[in-house]
């Protein structure tokens, strides 16, 4: 029996990994890819860094473990109201202490759910109820900064001396991050955008980059955790080694919440892959029906 | 005891095999029921190659016994192409099998959970629910 449980843990290993065994098409070798003493690419060697000797985010990157338990949150966001459970128990906090944000639920690591403004909540619970089906991310519309984080398919960021480029694959998304130095213009001088208006600069290895402008069309969560035009986010990127990457975010946006809260979204170098085209066609979304009661 | 320890293994591989690809482009919730599987057997009219699903049309017989033109959605097709699988995997003609979930509005829409051709090969593996009929763990 034990040998069945080590070939079930195996097997459970293989598929939470997956998304690197898959990642096989276009067969094109990430080029410099740091490797072990037997050939094989290792995830914990040196951090790149560029002519300036700052780390260097660029590369391909999948969501880790964290994220991908996200989508069966998801699912679990979805049907808990019709299955009359309470919500799950959060799950342990990292060594860290910052709670992981999922795709389908920002406040999962919460013991008491996000600090929602009522409105806020409330809309959060409509929109569950709904089955999420007003996701900018199902009309094929930008989904919100922190769903394309957690998204399940790749991101490639393009770091230039003057700017960060993040090409997201999901519904070909892309985000623009200066660091050339400019400031942050007042809010009120920004037309909001759905990726609002991001500048970064280093702090040692952690490059912080703020965030305003937004509109208030963008869901963190695919349950649909709102965030409204009046949002500053700050996000805090770390690439502690070759494979990793990691990115703590506080969401400051009094008109939704209560107080800033901050998660964490890890995210995974995906070796030997590309971004593939993603022209999201979504030509009939006449089938979408919300929950039991609600209208058609 | 081995031929349990087995179907253990299976179960398990089985489960994490459907939930890999999982895609949520739209909540599955809003547009299937997971609790209306169903099974159509049918030769291919058509594939589409295309994001956020992917879809297959087949001819198939309906609740009543008549062979109505069916479509099914998959999941994205830049996810399937990741995964290995190509358009060309399925042909116009072949005859599949394909389960899943019904859609709530009771139009002639499914969302595969597998799709298998005449052979026995499973092709496409994973639906954009990715959580049909069964729930995922």
């Amino acid at each position: 029996m034990k040998t069945v449980f080590r070939l079930v843990f195996l097997i459970a290993f293989i598929g939470a990994n997956s998304s690197l065994i898959m990642a096989q098409w276009p067969t094109y070798p990430t080029p410099n890819v740091p490797k072990t003493a037997d050939g094989k690419p290792n995830l914990e060697g040196p951090t790149p860094r560029t002519a300036d000797g700052k780390p260097d985010l660029s590369g391909l990157w999948s969501r880790s473990a964290g994220g991908q338990r996200g989508a069966a949150g998801q699912a679990a966001a979805g049907q808990q109201g019709q299955r009359g459970q309470g919500p799950p128990a959060p799950p342990p906090l990292p060594p860290d202490g910052i709670p992981n944000a999922t795709f389908g639920n920002a406040g999962q690591g919460f013991k008491d759910d996000l600090p929602f403004q009522p409105w806020a909540a409330e809309l959060m619970k409509k929109r569950r109820a709904d089955n999420s089906k007003d996701n900018p991310d199902a009309l094929c519309l930008p989904m919100g900064f922190l769903q394309f984080h957690n998204h399940p398919e790749p991101r490639k960021m393009l770091q230039t001396p003057g700017v960060l480029v993040m090409i997201y694959e999901a519904n070909h998304g892309l985000r623009q991050i200066f660091t050339d130095g400019r400031k942050l213009p007042n809010k009120d001088d920004i037309e909001p955008w759905y990726y609002g208006y991001s500048i970064g600069r280093w702090e040692g290895d952690t490059l912080v980059v703020e965030s305003t402008g937004f509109t208030d069309l963008q869901w963190l969560d695919v349950r649909g955790s709102p965030m409204s035009d009046q949002a500053k986010v700050i996000e805090r990127f770390r690439r502690p080694n070759y494979g990793n990457l990691e990115i703590e975010i506080t969401v400051d946006d009094p008109k939704a919440y209560t107080k800033p809260w901050t998660v964490k979204v890890n995210q995974r170098i995906m070796l030997d892959s590309e971004l593939i085209e993603f022209i999201c066609e979504e030509r009939d979304a006449s089938h979408y029906v919300g929950a039991p009661g609600a209208p058609k | 005891m081995r031929i349990r320890s087995l179907f253990v293994v299976a179960a398990v591989f089985v489960v994490i095999g459907a939930s890999v690809p999982l895609i949520a482009h739209h909540s599955f919730a809003a547009q299937y029921d997971r609790n209306k599987p169903v099974t159509l057997t049918g030769p291919v009219t058509k594939v589409e190659w295309i994001n956020p699903h992917g879809r297959l049309f087949i001819d198939a017989k309906d609740a009543s016994g008549k062979v109505v033109n069916w479509e099914i959605e998959l999941g994205a097709a830049a996810i399937l192409t990741r995964n290995g699988w190509k358009k060309t995997d399925v042909k116009i003609g072949d005859t599949l099998t394909i389960t899943g979930s019904l859609a709530k509005d009771g139009s002639n829409l499914a969302n595969a959970t597998t799709v298998v051709l005449a052979s026995g090969k499973r092709v496409f593996a994973g639906s954009s629910g990715g959580d049909g009929p069964t729930p995922n763990p």
